[in-house]
């Protein structure tokens, strides 16, 4: 049984074991209860901490966005200062007001986020710059207003007193007045689209009634030296700008020897008076319109920039031409502009596009595209505004001059599509002024024509008992050399053959009336002098449109040659020539040549006594009087007697050639020939070549 | 403007004849220096009258030519223009010998037509540009001018070569007899009219 309490024993120990454990289990029960409180409390430490942490940020972004704020809507002093009262007259007044006016509008156009615009401090902040921008804006309009006005009084006074040189007076002072006022009216056109545009209009006002002015004065002295009066030398060409034409300047004189025929001279023949005038008109219209392109040009020039009328203009190929052509006038935008895409102008891998203006009248004129893009409507317009007159003006003088000469018409219409071809912006206002021009110059030189053709026709038939080269073959000549020195090189003498064809063809017909007509003179005569004179004359210009006519006209001289030369050699032998006539008629009629004898009329009988009037003496007086006929029908100019004579001479032996070949062939056995041999024509032929 | 045109006609007129065989080129001569043209094709001409200003040494002047026919069946027909002539250019072609020979024909006919042995006149070879071509040599037409006192110039109407020197030799030959005329006659006046005097009785 001591097992008994073995198992007691045991039993105790194990009771005890639990015990412990139990104790064991409580107190780890009690540790977990500790750290549970640990862990929450740690959990709403974090949160917390986060909590601080974007607080934190918020602050921070909330700094910068103010700092920003400020720093946007924040204007200097300084400039303030001088939006309200800096100096407008000074280039450093100008400078400052310039830079103050681009802070201005920066503020004014902060990028800031439009909830902050609500802001009280913001919006007075923006409040402020914009009454600061319309006081400024009104200081600015009101400064530069008078400015204007002022240099359009100044320059007008200065107009009466310059010197009467042929030159139309320069412009690039005031513009360059003007120049560092651009950024200023770059910020005006921003900030005060009506105190711009009101700006704008009283700039053309003043400048177009001085433009007005100027103008008028410049083309008034221009009629005045081109009629000769005052001194020529206030043409003043100088070399430079006229140099470019001064080729076709020459005279006509030596364009004729330049041609090639060594010594001719027949363009001479015109009054060297009226030579010289119109050579002087020339010049003086020449000098008009490149007095008037650069001066147009400039102005255009200057407006576009001061007026920020193109965009990007830096970029386009014709600016650079602008920029490059202004170097010689002193232009006032090479200190601000690089010069840097002139050789894009040149560039022919450039598209070259073309539309094809038609001008009417035949007229066109090629515009490439790229050139055309640059045009803007609002240059054009600000220009025609600008120069409201040019173009009356401009035809005022052409017509004006037009009406003293007919011939100025001709020397317009080559110089003005010269000045049309060459310029250097199609679709500009001046293009459109010289193309509108030329228009109206190419009526007046078809009208020119017209009159021409119209005196031709017109024609009255001369009196004199010799007619001789009637006086429009004469002009005919003088204005055809005349129009070959003038249109020489021109792409108008297209225009110019068109005329010429129909002068010639008036010619030709009138021709023809005047020898229908001609009381004394026989119709042959006239057509062959006439004719001939014709064929020489056109022969001389070597005109391709007119070599039709070329033949024609020697194909008439030829005709009436010998229809003259026949006309008249009827007559030494007439009753001889009728009764010839009248054989040959019958044996057309079918009567056998043998057959002709029997027939009344034309017996031997008959024969013989028609021969019996033509003695050698009978006629060795007729052909004397025959040679008097010659001398009284043809001219002394056309000195055609001995090409008449040597055709009336040849006629004459033919013809008694074929009287004897008749003789034998009609009347074989009846022995009859003629009362003289052709040994004794040829004796009377060399008697009256002596005799004269 | 006729008017004007006639008031500028030069008051000196040189009246040229040209002379020679048919085809040596005296149309061509003539056109060349007219116009500046060269015709290819051949046209025999009857008689034709031309008419040009020049200058002549300085001198406005008016020169008067008449080309005349080549083939003529009766020389007595060119009587009246040869003595209408101040001068004469006496035109053979250089590829053709007979041409040449002619030329003593006109030659004589001319003298005795004009009565006078110093007349102006040129013996002009042309066809110079047909070198290959020749049947005159320059020895024998130069030995022919130097018998007749005249000069002796090759032209090519076809190149224009020595075309301007001819008319204008010729033309300075006809002023300056013209002006030996003149001051012959100055100093015979007396004579001249005593002379005429005579013939009216």
């Amino acid at each position: 049984m001591g097992s008994e309490d073995q198992v007691f024993n045991l039993m105790k120990l194990l009771d005890d074991g639990i015990k412990q454990a139990e104790t064991i289990e409580s107190k780890l029960d009690s540790y977990d209860k500790i750290l549970q409180g640990v862990k929450e409390q740690m959990e709403m430490m974090k949160e917390k901490d986060t909590l601080m942490s974007v607080r934190n940020q918020n602050h921070q972004k909330l700094l910068a966005e103010l700092e920003n704020l400020v720093k946007q809507l924040e204007l200097e002093e300084k400039y303030s200062s001088s939006l309200s009262n800096g100096d407008l007259s000074t280039p450093n007044g100008i400078l400052d007001c310039t830079a103050a006016a681009q802070q201005l509008q920066r503020c004014q156009h902060a990028a800031i986020h439009p909830a902050l615009k609500k802001m009280g401090a913001a919006e007075e902040q923006l409040r402020k710059f914009n009454q600061l921008a319309s006081s400024f804006s009104k200081r600015l309009s009101h400064y530069l207003n008078n400015l204007f006005i002022h240099q359009g009084n100044e320059m007008g006074e200065t107009l009466s007193r310059q010197s009467s040189d042929l030159r139309l007076p320069p412009h690039n002072s005031s513009h360059r007045d003007l120049t560092p006022y651009t950024e200023l009216m770059a910020w005006l056109k921003q900030s005060d689209r009506d105190a711009f545009r009101q700006l704008t209009k009283v700039y053309t006002n003043n400048l177009s009634k001085l433009y007005v002015k100027e103008i008028q004065f410049f083309l008034e002295t221009a009629k005045q030296v081109a009629v000769g009066k005052g001194d020529k030398s206030r043409l003043n060409i100088s070399g430079g700008r006229l140099s470019g034409s001064s080729a076709s300047l020459s005279t006509p004189m030596d364009a004729k020897n330049r041609a090639g025929s060594v010594h001719s001279i027949d363009s001479a023949s015109v009054a060297d008076g009226d030579m010289a005038m119109r050579h002087l008109f020339d010049q003086v219209f020449d000098k008009v319109l490149s007095e008037l392109e650069p001066m147009c040009l400039a102005e255009q020039d200057f407006c576009c920039k001061f007026f920020h009328l193109q965009s990007g203009v830096q970029q386009a190929p014709k600016q650079s031409d602008v920029i490059d052509e202004a170097e010689d006038t002193g232009d006032i935008w090479m200190k601000q502009k690089p010069k840097i895409t002139i050789q894009l102008a040149e560039d022919d891998s450039y598209p070259r596009e073309y539309i094809v203006e038609n001008l009417g009248e035949g007229l066109t004129s090629k515009v490439p595209t790229w050139q055309l893009r640059q045009i803007n409507d609002e240059i054009r317009s600000l220009l025609t505004d600008l120069f409201p007159n040019l173009q009356d003006d401009l035809d005022g003088f052409i017509q004006s001059s037009d009406r003293q000469d007919g011939y100025y018409s001709m020397y317009m219409l080559v110089r003005m599509n010269e000045h049309v071809a060459n310029t250097q912006d199609a679709g500009s206002f001046l293009s459109v002024t010289f193309a509108s021009s030329l228009v109206k110059i190419k009526r007046n030189f078809d009208k020119f024509v017209q009159q021409q053709i119209k005196t031709i026709e017109e024609n009255k038939v001369s009196k004199k008992a010799k007619c001789g080269i009637i006086s429009f073959v004469h002009t005919f000549e003088d204005f055809a050399n005349q129009a070959e020195v003038i249109f020489r090189n021109s792409e108008r003498h297209t225009d110019l053959d068109k005329a010429y064809q129909k002068l010639v063809a008036a010619i030709f017909g009138s021709i023809q009336r005047i020898a229908a007509e001609h009381p004394k003179t026989p119709k042959e005569v006239i057509m062959m002098e006439n004719f001939h004179h014709m064929h020489s004359t056109l022969s001389q210009l070597k005109i391709p449109c007119l070599e039709n006519e070329k033949k024609e006209a020697k194909a008439k001289y030829n005709e009436y040659l010998s229809a003259y030369t026949k006309e008249r050699l009827g007559r030494p032998l007439e009753k001889l020539h009728v009764f010839v006539e009248g054989v040959n008629a019958k044996m057309n009629q079918g009567v056998k040549p043998e057959e002709v004898g029997f027939q009344l009329a034309f017996s031997k009988t008959e024969l013989r006594k028609v021969i019996k009037e033509y003695t050698g003496k009978e006629v060795k007086k007729s052909l004397e009087n025959l040679y008097k006929k010659l001398e009284k029908h043809l001219s002394e100019e056309e000195n055609l007697y001995q090409v008449v004579w040597v055709s009336m001479q040849g006629e004459f032996i033919a013809q008694y050639k074929s009287y004897e070949e008749l003789i034998r062939k009609c009347y074989a056995d009846s022995n009859i020939t003629l009362e003289f041999t052709i040994d004794n024509v040829l004796e009377f032929f060399s008697n009256i070549a002596q005799s004269h | 403007m006729a008017s004007k045109a006639k008031a500028s006609q030069p008051a000196v007129i040189h009246k040229v004849i040209m002379v020679g065989s048919g085809g040596v080129g005296k149309s061509a001569l003539t056109l060349q220096f007219m116009y500046e043209e060269f015709v290819e094709d051949y046209e025999p001409t009857k008689a034709d009258s031309y008419r040009k200003k020049v200058v002549l040494d300085g001198e406005e002047v008016q020169i008067d030519i008449l080309d005349t026919a080549g083939q003529e069946d009766y020389a007595a027909i060119r009587d009246n223009y040869f003595r209408s002539g101040e001068g004469f250019l006496c035109v053979f072609s250089i590829t053709e010998q007979e041409s040449f020979q002619a030329t003593a024909e006109f030659r004589e006919q001319i003298l005795r037509v004009k009565n006078d042995d110093n007349i102006p006149f040129l013996l002009v070879g042309n066809k110079a540009d047909l070198e290959d071509r020749r049947q005159v040599t320059l020895d024998e037409a130069n030995q022919r001018a130097h018998g007749w006192n005249v000069p002796y110039v090759e032209t090519s109407a076809k190149t224009r070569a020595n075309v301007d020197k001819v008319f204008y030799d010729l033309m300075r030959e006809i002023r300056s007899r013209k002006m030996k005329a003149s001051q012959q006659s100055n100093g015979q006046k007396g004579k001249k009219t005593k002379k005429r005097k005579c013939t009216i009785l």
